[in-house]
């Protein structure tokens, strides 16, 4: 069994001057990753170390580099699951944490519950020693502006996406040597979102899903759009009903702009190790790392490689 | 065959003495949302009538009469979904407000958002004038008294939940063909702070299309997220299954999967409905074709006529 590792960093518009950092960075992130699992970590250990490096990554929306909501605060979403037991965690509008996905395994792990949101996620990283940052050391001063110049526009998200300018989610999927396969999704939500918006992100079956009898899929575009479908679960059910990861994740791609007008990605795992990284997006940052090579890319059917650097 | 309306109000096992104040709960509500349905309105305003009425009614785990968090306190999730264009709204860990299900279609119909939680839902509850109301209020001293009874470390709140009936919920399909879906709920007895169940996760607690049909979920709401369990039932019915077929092929595999106990009411676009669930007891009601539907235990299924009281 090959281990695969396969991460994006969100489908969007992606401006000319983040497309070099972005493309470094899922690069980065897939490598971190796959050397996890090479080291004999699990698929779960896999999803979380890739989405930390991307949330530590200024060019991502996620973490540090976070958008900011109306009010100016950074309210970030995240999710983790793992295939092999169909357990979850999720935190949603949490403040003051540098890596949400970390928060939301030890949900996963050491709660009873799936998902905890607002004020009781910050108050159970606390229960369990989880460092806290000032809210300004999530702020860029990139986002800091963009923030300024869209405060008073009170049209927001739906004409905020239409002109392609979302700043978007970063994700993981993982399959481990066992055949475990894990995912993962982190994010800062969208621009100038109202106090409280809770996007796709934490949701299990939108942001992401795992099951080892299928695959596991993490997803990025525009939120409502992709809760609308359940893009993760719908994916896995093509899936489930024969349908290869790369056609699967087409066909609800396809699904989701033709009933709901939504533009997103996609990125999707086999227990069997095969991967697509797919999107409907001007532009999606993914890159996989499958035995030693790195497969990379940023344009619609751009598909680069290179030798993982050892 | 249409219009038609199925509420639940929650799956569980329930004490005698509590369960006919549940049937003549979910009865009204079913009538009341039925009415709505043959004076022509939509299949959204009879879904978010009935769970207004559960909310109202204490019997019930969901506005007034929720359970209580680990701190004493009333956390509420929602949400509604609309088949016609999939646009959904739902609120999480929402306070002082009587009528979450209310504050979930504001989110829908007046934001471009899909859910708000904790304090900008009730921020956004100011903004839109709903009002505030006191916390005790909603409390009970029947939940008052389950919650200190599972403060004692040995206590099992996952197996006491099913000792009073879950979440509310209701699905409808009116003349139009508009199929649309609503659940409520004060969560799982002495949770975290800030826990979010399945009812407002789209999918979990449950999912509407006019081109399949809809679905309301309640039971152990960790076991229905793990296995989506609404979006799983129409996916089965996108498969060709009947509303029956289907929603027992989703408990099914939630049991065996996830060892999870729960309950669903499942429309199609034709008017089929089916109430299934794997926990002792579920209340439930239908309206369709001027006749009541309701029970309690599994198999138990009484008619008579709307109008008979």
């Amino acid at each position: 069994m090959s281990a695969v590792v396969v991460v994006h960093g969100g489908a969007w518009a992606i401006p000319d001057e983040l497309a070099e950092a972005s493309v470094d960075g899922v690069k980065a992130a897939a490598c971190e990753g796959f050397s996890v699992l090479k080291r004999g970590g699990c698929a779960v250990d896999a999803v979380e170390a890739a989405v930390k490096v991307m949330e530590d990554n200024i060019a991502f929306n996620a973490g540090h580099g976070a958008a900011l909501n109306t009010d100016g605060e950074v309210a970030l979403d995240a999710m983790i699951m793992d295939g092999s037991t169909l357990e979850g965690g999720a935190v949603s509008c949490v403040e003051n944490i540098a890596n949400p996905v970390s928060l939301a395994r030890a949900v996963m792990e050491k709660t009873a519950h799936i998902m905890l949101t607002g004020r009781g996620a910050n108050m159970f990283a606390k229960s369990i020693g989880f460092t806290t940052i000032p809210t300004e050391s999530l702020l860029t001063e990139y986002e800091r502006k963009e923030w300024e110049k869209n405060k008073n526009w009170v049209t927001g998200v739906k004409d905020d996406f239409k002109t392609q300018w979302s700043h978007d989610t970063v994700g993981a999927v993982a399959v481990d040597c066992a055949g475990n396969v894990a995912c993962a999704t982190s994010t800062g939500g969208i621009r100038n979102k109202m106090v409280g918006r809770v996007g796709d992100s934490p949701i299990i079956g939108c942001g992401g899903y795992a099951d080892n009898f299928t695959g596991a899929v993490s997803c990025t575009g525009h939120g409502e759009s992709i809760l609308k479908v359940t893009l993760a679960r719908l994916i896995i059910s093509h899936i489930e009903q024969g349908k290869s990861v790369a056609d699967a994740s087409q066909l609800s791609l396809q699904y989701m702009g033709e009933r709901v007008q939504g533009a997103g990605g996609a990125i999707a795992v086999s227990p069997s190790g095969e991967w697509a990284a797919t999107f409907t997006s001007k532009r999606m940052a993914w890159a996989a790392v499958d035995s030693d090579v790195v497969w990379y890319g940023l344009e619609p059917n751009q598909r680069l490689k290179e030798q993982l650097a050892i | 065959m249409l219009p038609v309306v199925v509420v639940h109000g929650g799956a569980g096992q329930i004490p005698k003495e509590r369960s006919e104040m549940s049937t003549a709960g979910v009865c009204r509500a079913a009538r009341a949302a039925y009415s709505i349905l043959q004076g022509g309105g939509s299949s959204m305003d009879a879904v978010v009538e009935a769970v207004s009425l559960l909310e109202n009614d204490p019997s019930f785990n969901a506005g007034c009469g929720s359970v209580l968090n680990v701190k004493g306190e009333v956390e509420m999730d929602a949400i509604v979904m609309d088949g016609k264009m999939l646009r959904s709204g739902a609120v999480s860990a929402v306070r002082n407000i009587a009528n979450p299900v209310q504050l979930a279609r504001l989110v829908m119909d007046k934001t471009s958002h899909a859910c708000l939680t904790a304090e900008g839902a009730n921020q956004f509850a100011s903004a839109m004038g709903v009002p505030s109301v006191p916390q005790e209020s909603l409390i009970t001293e029947y939940s008052q008294m389950r919650w200190k009874k599972n403060l004692t470390p040995d206590a099992d709140p996952v197996e006491c939940q099913m000792g009073k009936m879950g979440t509310v919920g209701a699905v409808a399909v009116d003349g139009e063909g508009n199929i649309s879906c609503a659940t409520s709920t004060g969560g799982m007895l002495n949770k975290m702070e800030g826990r979010v169940g399945d009812t407002p996760c789209i999918g979990s607690g449950g999912y509407a299309d006019n081109n399949i049909g809809a679905v309301s979920t309640t039971g152990h709401g960790e076991a229905i997220m793990k296995v989506t369990l609404a979006r799983l039932i129409l996916f089965h019915m996108e498969q060709g299954q009947s509303v029956e077929a289907a929603s027992d092929l989703g408990l099914a595999y939630m049991r065996s999967r996830v060892h999870g106990l729960g309950g669903v009411v499942t429309v199609d676009p034709r008017g089929h409905w089916a109430v299934r669930f794997s926990s002792r007891q579920m209340s439930w009601a239908a309206a369709q074709k001027d006749t009541l539907h309701y029970g309690l235990y599994t198999g138990e299924h009484y008619t008579q006529s709307i109008n008979a009281h």
